[in-house]
C-alpha cells in the first residue's frame, strides 16, 4: 500500500514536471531569436540571381523617336509656360493694368481699385501693362467680355466674393484668381487661389490677430467645432466622449455655443472641408485658434507660396479619432510654432482686402521672376513677402529679419549718412566723431543745401563720400548706391555724438538689426481732446520713436520705404522734415511689429543742440497731423511703446571707470 | 492538461480504496500519458531545424523559377487612370488605421510569371532596379507582410519602363491581384511613361484608381496630391564614382550634355554656343569612339572627347532639355556633379515637386525662352548660385542617389498625406545638414508683447530657510504684476510651516511639496502656473525692490523669447588651459544671468524637464548645482538669442553682506561653475550663449529728471 502510494506520487510528481519543462521549453526556445523561419516576417526575398537580372532600361538605348518634335500646349488647359506671355512685361516686371468696368461701381469695388492704384505694379496704360486685371462683377450684374480680350490671354480675373452670375464668357486662357476654388478646377501655378473674405472685410490695416500669448492659456478648450450655421462650438480636452459628427447634438454638457460673429476661443479648430467653411479658416486663422481642416475639397488660399503645413492641419475626416487623438497627444512645441504661424500669416497676407490683392500681384510677380522669386523662407517667416522685397536680394541674409534662423549676426562695419540741408554749414566735429569709430566704414555727405557743398574736407581714417541731394526730406531715405554696408548711421548735420555713443549704439544695433536703434526719442499718445493721435519730445517714461537724426538702422529700411510705401506717404515726408521721422518710425514698427531701442545719450548735447524738437502739441500743427495722416495711410497705428534704455553693462556702477569700455558715457 | 495534474496529485488519497487492477490501470494510464508527452516534446524539439534550413532554401531562389500565371484572353481589364482622384475620393484611408508610428504599412505581392494565352511571357519577370526598389521597401519600416493590416500594396509586376512591357496584358495582371479592387491603395512605381509616336507623360496601362509614382508627369496628367513625381533613376549614379565637388570657379558657364536633342532644340544651343563662345559648351554623342570604349561614358564636341559625368562637374549650369519624354535621367546626373540643372521642359513636374522646393536648385525656362537663357541665368547673383549647387547636390544624395532613395522618399510622400500631423517640414526635406545644423527655428518666433494685465507667476524654491522665505513673499508680493505665488517646498523631512503662519498677500499662494531634493524641481512645468511669465526666485534673495522686479517684468513682455535677470555671468575661454571659464566679476559683457532671480518664459520650463539634451538634468541633480548655468544653455541654444541683465549690480542678499552678490565666490566654487559650461558646451556640441554689452534700465535712469516723476525710481540702490 505505502510503496504503491508512493510510487503513484513520484509518478504523479514527476510526470507533473515533465508537463512543465515541455511547456516552458518552447517557449524559451521562441524567445530566443534565431534566423528567421515561418512565422518571421518574410520580406522580399533575396534572388541568387539578382546581379543577372536585367536594367530596366540599356545605358544609351536611345529610342529612335526621342527626336520628336516639340509640343505645343495640349488640350483645353492652361499652365504657366503656355498660357502667359512673360514677353509682354518689360523689365522682367510686372505692370497691371485694370479693366475699366461699364455702369456704376460699389464701394468695395471702389477699395479694390484703389489698393491696385496704389502698388507698385499699376499701369496706366494697357500697352504697357503685361497683366490686364479685371474685376468681377458684384452679385447680379454679370460682366460682358471686356476689351483686349484676346482669349483671355495675359488676363486676370479677380473674384474676391464668390460670384453669383455664371461666367459670361469663356475663360480660355485668363488666370483666375477667386476665393476657395475647388481643387478639380483649379489649376496649380497658374490661377491664384484666394481666402473667401466677409463683406466687411477691412480696406486696409485691418484687425490685428487675437493671439494675446504664445502658449494657450491652461483654460481655454482643446477644440472648437465650426458649425454650419456659422458659430463655433467648444469642448474641453475630454472632447473624445463627443464623435463630432452631429451625434452629441443633444449632449450639450460642457459645450457652449458662440453666436457667428464671434471668434473661437480653442488651441484647435475642426473645419469641415465643404465651401462654406472657408469663412470659418479665416475666423480660426485671426484668432489664433489652428485651423484643423478635414478633407478640404477647395484649395488653400495662395498655396503656392504659402506652406500651410506650418500652420493648419489638412487631414481626412474618415479617420477623424486618430486626428483627435494626435491633437491631443501632439507636443506643445509644435502647437505653440503652428499657433504663432497662423497669427503671422493672418497680419502679413490675409487681414485686409488690401493685403489679399497684393500678396495675389506679388505671386504673379514671383511666376515673372523666376529664379529672382522670393525664396520660400521669406513667404513663411516674419515679416512675409510684402515687406521683403526680392529685387532688394534674394539672399536672406541681405535682410535684417532672417539673420537669427540662420545662425548669423550681420556683419561689422557701418555707414555713416549725414544728412546737410540749409544752412549748409559742413558738420566738422561731427566727422571727426563718427570716423573715430573703429566699426565706421564710410562717411557719405548728402548734400540739400542751397550753398554749394566746400571743395576741401577734412581728412578722415575712412573714405568721405558728398552726394548730392535733391533738397527734399526724403532723400535721406533713397538707397543710394554709395552705401556699401547694412547698417546706416543716419545723422543730421546739426547731430551731436561722441565717438563712445557711436560705438556702444552700434554694438546694440547689431544684437537687433531688424530695429532702429536711436538716441533721442518721441513718443505718441492718444489725443482725447482732439480725437487723434499726438506726439511729444518730452522726455517721458517711455518712447515709441526714435529720431532719424541719430540713429542706427539697416540699410534694405531705405529700399523699403522708397519702393514698397505709397507715393503720397513720402509727399507727406517731404512737406515737413519732422515727418520723415514719423515716416521711418511707422515703417519699421509696422514691419517688425516691435518698439525702437534707446541708448544713451549724454546730458551735454542736449545743452548744445539746437531746439529742432516739437515743443508742443500747438506749436508744429502740420507734423501732428502727419501722424494722423500715416496712420489712416497704414490703416492703424503701428508704433508699439518701449520703457526700457539699454546701457552699458557697468553703466554707472560704483566701480572704477578704468574698468569700464564705454567711459566717456559716464559724464554727468 | 492543468486539470489532469491536479488530479494527479489529488490522486494518492484516492488510490488506497481502489482495487488492484485499478491501480494497474492508472499506472498504464500515467506511462501512457508520459510516453505521450516526452513523444510530442521530441518532436517539438527537432523537427524545427530541418523546417528552418528548408526554408532558408526556399528564400535563395533564382527568379526563373517563380510560378507562372497564365492570363486569360478574356480576363478584365482595369479602366484607364481616373484623372480626378484625390486622396479623399479614391483612396481608402480606412485601411491605415490607427498607427502610433505614423507610418503607412507596405504589403508586398510575391513574385509571379505573367504568360499569356499562348506561353508568351507579359513583361521581363523584373529588372535589376525594380528588384532594388521592393528590397528597399521590404527592408524599410514601412512593410508589413500581413496582407490584412496594409494600407498600400505594391505589385511586384514590374512597369519602370513601359517599352519593355505589353500593355493589354500587363493591366490583366494587375486586375487579377488578390486585393486589387480597383487599383485602391496600389502604388505603381513607372520611370519611363508613354511609347511611340506621342509619348504619353504618364503610364499608359490602364490602371483605374491606382497611385502612380512616375518619372515624367505634364500638368495635364499628373494628378495633384494624389500621384507623385518621381526621378528617372540614372544608373551611372551606382556605376560612377563621383566625389563632391564644392562651388568654386567652374570652366563653362552653361553645359550641354544630352544626346538625343531634337534639331530644332540643338540649333538654338549651338547658337548660343557661337554667341557666347567658350563659356557655353554643347556636347553630343561621340562617333568616332574605338572599340570597347562604353559610348554612354563619353560627350564629343567636334572631335574632343570629354568623360561623362566628369564634365558636369566642370559647368556652373547643365541643360537638362526635354526629349520625348520630360523627365530625363540626366537630371540626375546633373543634380549629383553640383552643376545647377537649367530644365527646359514646359509642364513638367519635377521629381517630389510636392515637398521638394526645386526654386532653390534649379532654373526652369520655358522653351520659347530658350534663346534667351544666357542673359537669365547671368542675372542670377553669385552667391545664390553658389547655394544652388550645394542645393543640387544635396537633393541627389537624400533623393536621388539609389533606387533606395527613391523608394522610401515616395512611400513617406503618401506617409504623410495620411498623417499630417506628423509630416516632415518644408526644412526637413529641403535643408541640406549643414543648414538644418546651424540653423535656428526659435520656439516664440512671433514678434509679440504680452498683455501687462497678464501678470507673472513667482516660484521660490526653498529647503527650510524659512524666515529669509517669507521675507521674500512679502518682498515679492508688493510687485503690482505678480499673480500668483509658488512656493517649491524642496525639503522632504520637513513639513512647511502651517497656513497660519505663512504671511498674509494678496495673491494666492501655493505650496508644491516636491518627491526628492532636486535643483530640477524649481523648472518643473507645473499646472499651478497660469501665467506665461515666471519668476524663479531663491529664497534669500530680499534686497530686490518691488520696482526692481516691476521693471523686469516690464522687460520681459518686450523679450518674451529670453531670460531677463538681475545679475549677470560671463563666460570666456581661457586660452591658457583652453578651456572654458566662468566669470564673476565686474565685466563690461554679460552671457548669463543667474536664474536666483530671472524672468523667463513658462515654455521653458517644459524644455527644461522634458527636452534637455543629453544627461545635463540628471547631471546637475546629482551635483546639486549649476541649474541655471543649464538653463541659460537651453535658451540661448533653442532661441539664438542672449540674455537680457536688468538694472545696475548691486547687492541681493543683504546689505551687510561680503560677496556682492549671493553665491560664495571662492575658488572651488567658480572651478565648479566652470566645469559645468565645459561639460554644458560638450553636450550641447556648441558654445550657444551669447555675449553682449548692454544691460536694460528704465528710460530715465539716473537721467537729469525729477525722481517723482519716473516710473521706477527706486532702482539700483545698494
Amino acid at each position: 500500500m505505502q510503496s504503491w502510494r508512493r510510487k503513484s506520487l513520484w509518478l504523479a510528481l514527476s510526470a507533473s514536471w515533465l508537463l512543465v519543462l515541455l511547456r516552458v521549453f518552447p517557449l524559451l526556445r521562441l524567445a530566443v531569436p534565431t534566423r528567421p523561419w515561418a512565422g518571421a516576417p518574410q520580406g522580399w526575398p533575396r534572388w541568387l540571381d539578382a546581379e543577372l537580372l536585367p536594367h530596366f532600361s540599356q545605358p544609351g538605348e536611345l529610342p529612335k523617336d526621342d527626336l520628336q518634335p516639340p509640343r505645343g500646349p495640349r488640350g483645353g488647359s492652361c499652365d504657366w509656360g503656355s498660357c502667359f506671355d512673360v514677353s509682354k512685361c518689360r523689365g522682367g516686371r510686372l505692370k497691371v493694368f485694370v479693366q475699366p468696368v461699364a455702369g456704376p461701381i460699389s464701394d468695395a469695388h471702389r477699395g479694390i481699385l484703389a489698393s491696385i492704384e496704389s502698388s507698385r505694379y499699376h499701369s496706366v496704360s494697357p500697352d504697357e501693362a503685361c497683366l490686364l486685371l479685371g474685376l468681377e462683377a458684384p452679385a447680379g450684374e454679370c460682366s460682358p467680355v471686356p476689351p483686349q480680350w484676346n482669349g483671355g490671354r495675359n488676363h486676370l480675373v479677380l473674384s474676391l466674393h464668390p460670384a453669383f452670375c455664371p461666367q459670361t464668357f469663356q475663360l480660355g486662357q485668363a488666370m483666375v484668381a477667386k476665393a476657395g476654388p475647388t481643387v478639380d478646377t483649379f489649376r496649380p501655378g497658374f490661377d491664384v487661389a484666394l481666402p473667401l473674405l466677409p463683406e466687411a472685410h477691412p480696406l486696409r490695416g485691418g484687425a490685428p490677430g487675437q493671439l494675446g500669448q504664445h502658449s494657450p492659456h491652461p483654460g481655454v478648450p482643446l477644440l472648437a467645432l465650426a458649425e454650419e450655421r456659422g458659430g463655433w462650438r467648444t469642448a474641453g480636452a475630454d472632447s473624445s466622449a463627443c464623435p463630432w459628427d452631429g451625434r452629441c447634438e443633444q449632449d450639450r454638457g460642457p459645450e457652449q455655443t458662440h453666436p457667428g460673429a464671434t471668434l473661437p476661443n480653442a488651441t484647435f479648430c475642426l473645419i469641415p472641408g465643404h465651401g462654406p467653411d472657408a469663412l470659418h479658416f479665416l475666423q480660426a486663422l485671426q484668432a489664433g485658434c489652428i485651423p484643423v481642416l478635414l478633407s478640404p475639397r477647395w484649395e488653400l488660399p495662395f498655396s503656392e507660396v504659402i506652406d500651410w503645413t506650418k500652420a493648419a492641419i489638412v487631414a481626412d475626416e474618415r479617420l477623424l479619432f486618430q486626428v483627435l487623438t494626435a491633437l491631443q497627444e501632439m507636443p506643445p512645441t509644435r502647437v505653440l510654432a503652428l499657433r504663432q504661424q497662423t497669427q503671422f500669416l493672418w497680419d502679413a497676407y490675409f487681414s485686409s482686402v488690401e493685403k489679399v490683392i497684393h500678396t495675389t500681384l506679388e505671386i504673379i510677380q514671383d511666376r515673372i521672376f523666376g529664379a529672382s522669386a522670393h525664396p520660400s523662407l521669406l513667404w513663411n517667416s516674419p515679416p512675409g513677402a510684402l515687406l521683403a522685397l526680392p529685387t532688394f536680394s534674394t539672399s536672406p541674409l541681405d535682410f535684417p529679419f532672417y539673420h537669427l534662423q540662420r545662425g548669423s549676426r550681420p556683419t561689422g562695419r557701418f555707414s555713416a549718412l549725414i544728412w546737410v540741408g540749409d544752412p549748409g554749414q559742413p558738420p566738422l566735429n561731427l566727422i571727426q566723431a563718427v570716423a573715430g569709430s573703429q566699426h565706421c566704414a564710410q562717411i557719405l555727405v548728402l548734400w540739400s543745401s542751397e550753398k554749394p557743398p566746400p571743395l576741401r574736407w577734412p581728412k578722415t581714417a575712412v573714405p568721405l563720400t558728398v552726394l548730392a541731394g535733391q533738397r527734399k526730406a526724403s532723400d535721406r531715405f533713397l538707397p543710394h548706391t554709395a552705401i556699401s554696408t547694412d547698417a546706416i548711421l543716419s545723422l543730421d548735420a546739426h547731430s551731436s555724438l561722441t565717438t563712445s555713443e557711436v560705438d556702444f549704439a552700434f554694438v546694440v544695433w547689431q544684437s537687433f538689426p531688424e530695429r532702429m536703434v536711436g538716441f533721442l526719442t518721441w513718443s505718441h499718445f492718444w489725443d482725447e481732446a482732439r480725437g487723434g493721435w499726438g506726439y511729444t519730445a518730452e522726455r517721458a517714461n517711455e518712447f515709441s520713436m526714435v529720431l532719424t537724426s541719430a540713429a542706427f538702422y539697416h540699410r534694405y529700411y531705405h529700399t523699403l520705404l522708397t519702393h514698397s510705401l505709397p507715393e503720397a506717404l513720402r509727399t507727406l515726408a517731404d512737406e515737413a522734415p519732422t515727418c520723415a521721422d514719423i515716416l521711418m518710425n511707422f515703417l519699421v514698427a509696422a514691419v517688425t511689429k516691435l518698439p525702437p531701442i534707446k541708448v544713451p545719450y549724454g546730458r551735454q548735447h542736449l545743452e548744445a543742440r539746437p531746439p529742432l524738437t516739437p515743443g508742443g502739441p500747438e506749436s508744429q500743427p502740420p507734423a501732428q497731423d502727419c501722424i494722423n495722416q500715416m496712420a489712416a495711410e497704414f490703416g492703424s497705428m503701428p508704433l508699439v511703446s518701449s520703457r526700457l534704455r539699454l546701457d552699458p553693462v557697468l553703466f554707472k556702477d560704483p566701480v572704477s571707470v578704468l574698468r569700464k569700455k564705454y567711459r566717456s558715457l559716464e559724464k554727468p | 492538461m492543468c486539470a489532469s495534474v491536479k488530479y494527479n496529485i489529488r490522486g494518492p488519497a484516492l488510490i488506497p480504496r481502489m482495487k488492484t487492477k485499478h491501480r494497474i490501470y492508472y499506472v498504464t494510464l500515467f506511462s501512457i500519458v508520459l510516453l505521450g508527452l516526452i513523444a510530442t516534446g521530441m518532436f517539438q524539439f527537432w523537427p524545427h531545424s530541418i523546417e528552418s534550413s528548408s526554408d532558408w532554401n526556399v528564400e535563395k531562389r533564382s527568379v526563373r523559377d517563380v510560378p507562372v500565371v497564365r492570363l486569360p484572353a478574356d480576363s478584365p481589364i482595369p479602366e484607364r487612370g481616373d484623372l480626378s482622384c484625390r486622396m479623399h475620393t479614391c483612396f481608402d484611408v480606412y485601411r491605415c488605421g490607427f498607427n502610433p508610428k505614423n507610418k503607412i504599412k507596405v504589403y508586398i505581392y510575391s513574385l509571379k510569371k505573367y504568360v499569356d494565352d499562348s506561353g508568351v511571357p507579359v513583361s521581363n519577370t523584373i529588372s535589376r532596379e525594380y528588384n532594388e526598389l521592393l528590397t528597399a521597401i521590404s527592408d524599410s519600416d514601412y512593410y508589413t507582410d500581413d496582407i490584412n493590416r496594409a494600407c498600400l500594396f505594391v505589385p511586384s509586376i514590374d512597369v519602370l519602363n513601359q517599352n519593355t512591357l505589353r500593355i493589354k496584358e500587363t493591366a490583366q495582371a494587375l486586375a487579377q491581384l488578390s486585393r486589387w479592387d480597383r487599383g485602391t491603395n496600389h502604388l505603381l512605381f513607372n520611370m519611363l511613361p508613354g511609347g511611340p509616336p506621342d509619348y504619353n507623360t504618364a503610364l499608359d496601362v490602364p490602371r483605374d484608381r491606382a497611385l502612380l509614382a512616375g518619372g515624367g508627369f505634364s500638368t495635364w496628367t499628373y494628378r495633384q496630391g494624389y500621384d507623385v513625381s518621381i526621378p528617372v533613376y540614372s544608373p551611372l549614379s551606382a556605376e560612377v564614382d563621383l566625389p563632391e565637388k564644392g562651388p568654386g570657379p567652374r570652366r563653362y558657364f552653361l553645359l550641354s550634355s544630352q544626346m538625343a536633342v531634337h534639331p530644332e532644340y540643338r540649333e538654338d544651343l549651338e547658337a548660343l554656343q557661337a554667341k557666347h563662345g567658350e563659356s557655353v559648351l554643347v556636347l553630343d554623342k561621340c562617333t568616332n569612339l574605338s572599340e570597347g570604349v562604353l559610348s554612354v561614358h563619353k560627350r564629343c564636341r567636334e572631335h574632343q572627347v570629354f568623360d561623362y559625368p566628369q564634365v558636369l562637374q566642370e559647368a556652373i549650369f547643365c541643360v537638362v532639355l526635354r526629349g520625348a519624354r520630360l523627365g530625363q535621367a540626366v537630371l540626375s546626373d546633373v543634380l549629383r556633379a553640383g552643376c545647377v540643372p537649367v530644365v527646359i521642359a514646359d509642364s513638367y513636374i519635377l521629381p517630389f515637386s510636392e515637398v521638394l522646393d526645386w526654386k532653390r536648385a534649379s532654373v526652369v525656362v520655358p522653351e520659347e525662352k530658350m534663346s534667351d537663357v544666357y542673359g537669365i541665368l547671368q542675372s542670377i547673383p553669385q552667391r545664390q548660385i553658389e547655394e544652388m549647387q550645394r542645393q543640387a547636390r544635396w537633393f541627389w544624395e537624400a533623393y536621388f542617389q539609389s533606387i533606395k532613395a527613391i523608394a522610401l522618399a515616395t512611400l513617406q510622400i503618401i506617409s504623410d498625406r495620411i498623417y499630417p500631423y506628423a509630416a516632415l517640414s518644408y526644412e526637413e526635406w529641403n535643408d541640406p545638414p549643414t543648414v538644418k545644423w546651424s540653423s535656428v527655428s526659435n520656439p516664440l518666433f512671433l514678434p509679440l508683447i504680452p498683455p501687462q494685465s497678464q501678470g507673472f507667476t513667482a516660484i521660490v524654491l526653498t529647503y527650510d530657510r524659512v524666515e529669509s522665505l517669507f521675507r521674500v513673499i512679502t518682498e515679492v508680493s508688493k510687485v503690482p504684476s505678480l499673480s500668483k505665488l509658488l512656493v517649491v517646498w524642496n525639503n522632504q523631512n520637513k513639513n512647511p510651516p502651517e497656513d497660519s503662519l505663512w504671511p498674509k498677500i494678496r495673491v494666492p499662494l501655493k505650496v508644491v511639496r516636491t518627491a526628492e531634493n532636486k535643483l530640477s524641481n524649481r523648472f518643473f512645468p507645473y499646472d499651478e502656473i497660469e501665467t506665461e511669465a515666471v519668476l524663479a526666485i531663491d529664497d534669500d534673495i530680499i534686497m530686490l525692490t518691488s520696482d526692481e522686479l516691476q521693471f523686469g517684468y516690464e522687460v520681459w513682455r518686450e523679450f518674451p523669447d529670453r531670460l531677463v535677470g538681475y545679475p549677470g555671468r560671463l563666460h570666456l575661454w581661457d586660452h591658457e588651459m583652453n578651456k572654458w571659464k566662468y566669470e564673476s566679476e565686474w565685466t563690461n559683457e554679460v552671457s548669463m544671468v543667474l536664474t536666483g532671480a530671472a524672468f523667463y518664459h513658462k515654455y521653458f520650463n517644459y524644455l527644461y524637464t522634458y527636452k534637455m539634451p543629453g544627461d545635463i538634468k540628471n547631471w546637475v541633480d546629482a551635483h546639486m548645482n549649476c541649474e541655471d548655468i543649464a538653463m541659460n544653455f537651453l535658451v540661448a541654444n533653442v532661441t539664438g538669442k542672449a540674455v537680457i541683465k536688468v538694472t545696475p549690480r548691486k547687492k541681493f542678499k543683504c546689505p551687510e553682506c561680503t560677496a556682492i552678490d549671493g553665491l560664495s565666490l571662492d575658488q572651488t566654487h567658480m572651478v565648479e561653475r566652470s566645469e559645468c559650461i565645459n561639460k554644458f558646451a560638450s553636450v550641447f556640441g556648441t558654445m550657444p550663449l551669447k555675449v553682449v554689452e548692454h544691460r536694460a534700465d528704465p528710460v530715465l535712469y539716473k537721467d537729469d529728471f525729477p525722481e517723482k516723476l519716473k516710473s521706477f525710481p527706486n532702482i539700483g540702490s545698494l
